[in-house]
């Protein structure tokens, strides 16, 4: 029989449980949240459904507050969930077609549940638990056979939302057509990465990165390194997140942190790095002392106000466990690092280096390279499910072994050995057998290094994912600049990669697109602009370069500024135009010049994680890459066009605030709420494949038979927008919400949007609204404000309002 | 000339905008209920003896365009012969209602009339469903469009009104009304049926409720809490929520009679019209409208500000209200205005700030209060006046009858 996911209870509504019941209910699947009845219920509140919801409701509600949103349609998503208490409500678990468990983590607690769930739940039901540290095999002990062929471990990441990883694993007699079907459901429907783990404590992610914590701080004591010193060196300049170490553990909190450690130490009795899960005295102070992290206000790290208001920031002295003045530290072989243009020769230039900093990054990284490939096959069958399940679920830029792989094997595992470091055997083996690397390709083929094989062996990977990395590698670049790249997907379609900083557009890159798409019309089917740019939540085009048109605008030449924008405009409209389908496959932060470039597509296939916007008015501007046009086309074409539209105020402000407010989608569904999707723009929920699902469209469109849109005019809001704005503006200006220059730009972009000085309801051509654009564009940059606000966001990253 | 004559006066609770009571029930529906009560309570008269209806409105479109004084004639089961009109000076509307109706009875031209107002806020917006300022007016002169709340928040700014004062204005505003309400002192209400369409399992009923009570009113609030609210129209500005009118759905009409028809149908009419007047000022700061008016009036009429008994100075913004009060050299003498005070005269039951202000209404809408008032306490003279969007003060008299 076909198994299906209409309902699903999640058992437990902490942070976790809030998390996985709010990504469910986006897959489109009805929830059931369920939790404790309140243990401190007067007698009058026993008979109260409400109060004994009280739990459970709380849970819910924390949900949809969290920030950043757990939820990605929040109006849409909530109804989804009913919540439940489990005495009221427990036999509703009858009809669940998955229920998962995400309650406390207590053996005793976990098996009464799973006991009482085995006395209602329908056969076939599938049932995982979320435990971070407890085995299953302890909990499903008692189980019926049934149960035990549909029981399983699920361990999502928090924030559920964002994390990527979803490590898997199997119970002892799980069916592989129920762990199959909870991978597909986890990548496709739910958008994660799937790792397969065993059931050992603490599973893949976690094991490896307490480990790398403990070890952190076990080197920082014995070598005398201070905290902001570690995090200096374990953030950006190692591929790791920003928040590093100690930053990363205030985020988690000590108590968590402190726990997995702990479990780590107690169940893992063999391990022969046990005294790493020892915590160090200063952390266990911490946390006496509810010094938890970001959720009590200070942690490792706190901020202080002073009466002036005043922010001042302090740190945790290891050795003393006072909190001290916060600085700035840095280290020789960090500043070489910066030099480097790789992640690889940034590793290289640190780890080899020879200063105090250098020593520490090469112990703690040798240490996690060395403990990882132990854990083999104890953890985990391949290098790929740790590298996987570090990079998914802790954010590094690169997992143990590909760091290996950058630092060199050869060379690093002489130093360990220099070093007295016990080499793993299995690493010792490899390298004995000639193979020199954990990774390589083999032709178009990505290949690991199988320890149990003694052999190279395939990667799998998702079907649908393309792999932009691998096409490079197999020579499928047809062009290429500095910051923009045409590669093969095959079948005739070609993909515009970007990769500049944060993706950012540049005239480089426009001129690129102008022959990519020469190249695509005489060579191939269709196009895609797509790009797999890391980190979290990554970059598909942060905007446009503004260096060079404030370096146009401070020598006065305002000229260049017009001719540059007409080249964006031809640009953008030749694609738009083009005699293909172009299709843009957009995730993360998508804005500016990025948006306008998704706008001026044929299709949009956006990745759910979409935080889109035309924020050009942070910078003093207007879009200049006719986004205002694009998006108010959005509005005004989503309605049928027999519906006669007489109040186009309703449409108008909402498609200007976009633009006034600089407002930002905080998802795809967002995205579409907001206009900046339209209705046949598709949404894919897993990353991985949106290259695939683009590539995909851009096939359908060509199959379907594909003309590019008609040059068609536009009805607009005309004159009447502007004695709307311009009193409303007033109003703004006089309760002091609005700054000058900041109500001239609004006043620009208004005009842009109404389609200048006509009556309402006429419909203009594009060229009229690409003129508006264009003379707003240039006008706003001959302004000294503007540039003051260009050169500040440049400068700083933040707008400047003037 | 002729004296015109308030012979009864009535109207409809006043209700919370969107979530009060009334915020699913048509305008048409309260302003026919008022005008039934009306009739019921001038005995005697019937509907063809009334000539015309002269209907305030504040935002004449949608539900409440289509000269909504016609149509109600009619939906009231007028004959075809009484007329109906529609009239806007935003928040005078209600009160130059009656007043037009006054003058034309004390020109000659008609003996029974009635004259009223009504706005649900909640049904057409506040500005119209589709406010359309002319763009070159609006680059050259915008304060004709301005935000209320600005206005408040000028006056506020330009006369001192400090965020203290005003919300121990409202505070005092919420305390009258809430004992006018406990104590049942708002004679002139018509309890009025309401509808709303209420959801059960994804199926919308429609149900029908008796509403005989203004359900903005507070009785809870505190100075703490007036406080710890926000500015609504101003960054770092004073005028809150707490010290401004509430947004309100409301009705009101009064029978106005010469005094021939009232000796024709042997009433006894509660008080005379005596004069009526508006005063413009600059839009910006439209609430010291008032101050501009009732002096005006007071001129008009021979009479001085210690003449009158009773006043009511509609809320729109605390700010504005204590000016008017200040000019007038009403606001010192605390006992006037205070809820503790027995002495008070000026918004005895509360004002808008507690009942609301259904804008066209309003001006109809304290009429009733006002001559409600003048009988219960026997107070010879008192004055109406409120302040008007675009920069306008009215003000009317009105004297008791023996």
């Amino acid at each position: 029989m076909q198994r299906r996911i209409k309902k699903v209870a999640v058992i437990g509504s902490g942070i976790m449980g809030g998390g996985i019941a709010a990504l469910m209910a986006s897959a489109g699947v009805e929830v059931l949240l369920l939790d404790i009845v309140p243990f401190d219920l007067t007698d009058e509140e026993k008979k109260d459904p409400k109060a004994r919801n009280r739990m459970v409701d709380n849970g819910l509600n924390a949900a949809i507050k969290s920030k950043p949103p757990l939820f990605y349609d929040k109006k849409n998503d909530v109804p989804m969930i009913s919540t439940g208490n489990l005495e009221d409500d427990f036999d509703k678990l009858a009809d669940m077609d998955w229920i998962v468990e995400v309650v406390v983590e207590n053996l005793k607690i976990k098996k009464e549940l799973f006991k009482r769930i085995e006395g209602v739940r329908k056969p076939g039901t599938i049932v995982s638990s979320n435990t971070s540290g407890i085995p299953l095999k302890d909990m499903s002990a008692d189980l019926n056979a049934e149960m035990c062929q549909h029981f399983m471990g699920t361990h999502f990441f928090n924030p559920v939302r964002y994390m990527h990883l979803l490590e898997l694993i199997p119970g002892e007699k799980t069916l592989p057509e129920v762990l199959d079907f909870v991978a597909g459901f986890g990548e496709k429907m739910l958008g994660k990465g799937i790792v397969w783990a065993k059931d050992t404590p603490n599973f893949v992610g976690n094991r490896i990165g307490i480990h790398g914590i403990g070890k952190a701080m076990q080197i920082m004591l014995e070598d005398g390194l201070t905290i902001p010193e570690v995090d200096a060196i374990f953030g950006a300049p190692m591929g790791r997140p920003k928040t590093a170490i100690f930053k990363t553990s205030d985020l988690v909190g000590l108590d968590t942190m402190s726990h997995v450690s702990q479990n780590t130490y107690d169940l893992c009795v063999d391990d022969e790095e046990r005294d790493t899960f020892i915590v160090p005295d200063f952390v266990k102070k911490l946390v006496e002392n509810n010094q938890l992290g970001n959720k009590t206000k200070g942690g490792f790290y706190k901020k202080e106000l002073t009466p002036e208001w005043k922010t001042l920031r302090k740190v945790i002295d290891p050795t003393t466990g006072e909190y001290v003045d916060l600085d700035r530290p840095t280290f020789p072989c960090l500043d070489a690092a910066k030099k480097c243009e790789t992640t690889a020769e940034k590793l290289q230039t640190i780890v080899y280096g020879d200063d105090k900093g250098a020593k520490y990054a090469w112990k703690v990284t040798a240490a996690a390279c060395i403990y990882s490939a132990n854990r083999i096959p104890e953890i985990s069958d391949t290098v790929v499910e740790i590298d996987n399940a570090m990079k998914w679920g802790y954010n590094f830029e690169m997992g143990p072994f590909e760091q290996w792989d950058a630092i060199g094997v050869e060379k690093s595992v002489a130093k360990m050995e220099a070093d007295g470091m016990a080499v793993p055997e299995n690493v010792k083996k490899m390298l004995a057998s000639g193979a020199t690397s954990f990774y390589k390709l083999e032709g178009t083929k990505r290949m690991f290094f199988d320890f149990a094989a003694g052999a190279y062996k395939e990667m799998k990977t998702n079907e649908k994912a393309i792999v932009l990395a691998d096409l490079r590698a197999n020579n499928k670049v047809v062009k290429s600049v500095p910051t923009c790249s045409l590669i093969d997907l095959g079948d005739g379609v070609f993909n515009i990669e970007f990769h500049s900083k944060m993706n950012a557009l540049n005239g480089e890159m426009l001129d690129f697109m102008q022959e990519a798409g020469k190249y695509v019309e005489e060579n191939g089917v269709g196009l895609v602009i797509g790009n797999q740019a890391g980190g979290m939540p990554g970059a598909f085009s942060a905007g446009g370069d503004l260096a060079y048109m404030l370096g146009l605008a401070k020598a006065g030449k305002f000229d260049e500024i017009d001719s540059f924008i007409k080249g964006v405009h031809e640009g953008i409209m030749g694609t738009k135009y083009s005699p293909y389908p172009v299709v843009a496959a957009p995730y993360g932060l998508t804005l500016g010049g990025g948006c306008e470039t998704c706008m001026s597509a044929d299709r949009i296939v956006a990745h759910a994680d979409l935080f889109m916007g035309l924020v050009e008015i942070g910078a003093g501007l207007v879009p200049g890459g006719c986004g205002m046009i694009h998006l108010w086309r959005n509005y005004i074409e989503s309605v049928p066009p027999a519906a006669k539209v007489t109040d186009l105020g309703g449409f108008f402000i909402q498609a200007f605030m976009c633009v006034a407010q600089a407002k930002v989608s905080s998802s795809a569904a967002d995205a579409r709420k907001n206009g900046f999707l339209r209705p046949t723009d598709r949404i894919v929920a897993n990353k991985d494949n949106l290259i695939g699902e683009a590539k995909k469209e851009v096939l359908k469109m060509v199959d379907d038979g594909y003309a590019p849109p008609r040059k068609s005019k536009r009805v607009v809001f005309g004159r009447e927008a502007q004695g709307m704005l311009w009193a409303e503006m007033n109003n703004m200006k006089s309760g002091g919400y609005i700054t000058p220059h900041m109500e001239f730009i609004a006043k620009k972009a208004a005009v842009c949007m109404a389609g200048g000085d006509v009556k309402q309801g006429t419909p203009v051509t594009e060229e009229h609204l690409m003129k508006l654009e264009r003379e707003a564009f240039v006008d706003l940059w001959r302004t000294e404000n503007t540039q003051k606000m260009a050169e500040h966001i440049m400068k700083t990253g933040k707008p400047l309002f003037l | 000339m002729r004296e015109a004559y308030i012979v009864s006066s009535v109207r409809t609770p006043g209700c919370r905008r969107g979530k009060g009571a009334f915020a699913q029930t048509r305008p048409e529906d309260l302003l026919l209920q008022a005008i039934n009560e009306l009739m019921a309570r001038t005995p005697g008269v019937e509907k063809k003896d009334v000539e015309d209806l002269m209907i305030g409105c504040a935002f004449p479109e949608a539900e409440q365009g289509l000269n909504i004084g016609r149509v109600i004639a009619q939906m009231a089961k007028f004959p075809d012969e009484t007329c109906g009109a529609t009239v806007n000076r935003f928040c005078a509307s209600g009160l130059e209602g009656i007043a037009l109706q006054a003058m034309r009875v004390k020109s000659g031209w008609s003996d029974v009339a009635i004259g009223g107002g009504v706005e649900s806020m909640s049904i057409v917006p506040m500005g119209g469903n589709m406010p359309r300022p002319h763009p070159e007016w609006s680059k050259e002169n915008p304060d004709v469009y301005v935000s209320m709340g600005i206005t408040a928040e000028n006056v506020a700014n330009r006369y001192k009104i400090t965020r203290e004062m005003q919300d121990e204005f409202g505070y005092h505003s919420q305390m009258k009304a809430s004992n006018a309400k406990a104590k049942k002192l708002y004679k002139e209400i018509v309890p009025t049926e309401a509808v709303k369409y209420v959801e059960k399992n994804g199926i919308y009923e429609k149900q029908t409720f008796i509403q005989d009570f203004d359900d903005g009113i507070r009785e809870s609030t505190t100075m703490e809490g007036l406080a710890k609210l926000r500015a609504v129209f101003a960054a770092n500005g004073s005028v809150t929520a707490g010290n401004s009118s509430q947004t309100t759905d409301g009705a009101a009409v009064s029978m106005v009679m010469s005094e021939e028809a009232v000796k024709k149908f042997d009433l006894k009419p509660i008080a005379k019209l005596v004069a009526y007047t508006v005063a413009g000022c600059r839009a910006d700061e439209m609430g010291v409208g008032p101050a501009h008016a009732v002096p005006k009036l007071l001129k008009m009429t021979g009479m001085k500000v210690e003449d009158i008994n009773l006043w009511e100075l509609n809320e729109a913004f605390a700010s504005q209200c204590i000016y008017a009060m200040q000019t007038l050299g009403l606001y010192d003498k605390r006992e006037l205005w205070e809820s503790t005070s027995d002495k008070r005269i000026i918004n005895v039951n509360g004002g808008a700030i507690a009942l609301g202000h259904p804008l066209g209404c309003t001006g109809a809408k304290l009429c009733a209060q006002i001559v409600t008032q003048m009988q219960e306490r026997g107070a010879k003279y008192a004055v109406e006046s409120m302040c008007i969007g675009g920069g306008m003060g009215a003000a009317a008299l009105f004297e008791l009858c023996d």
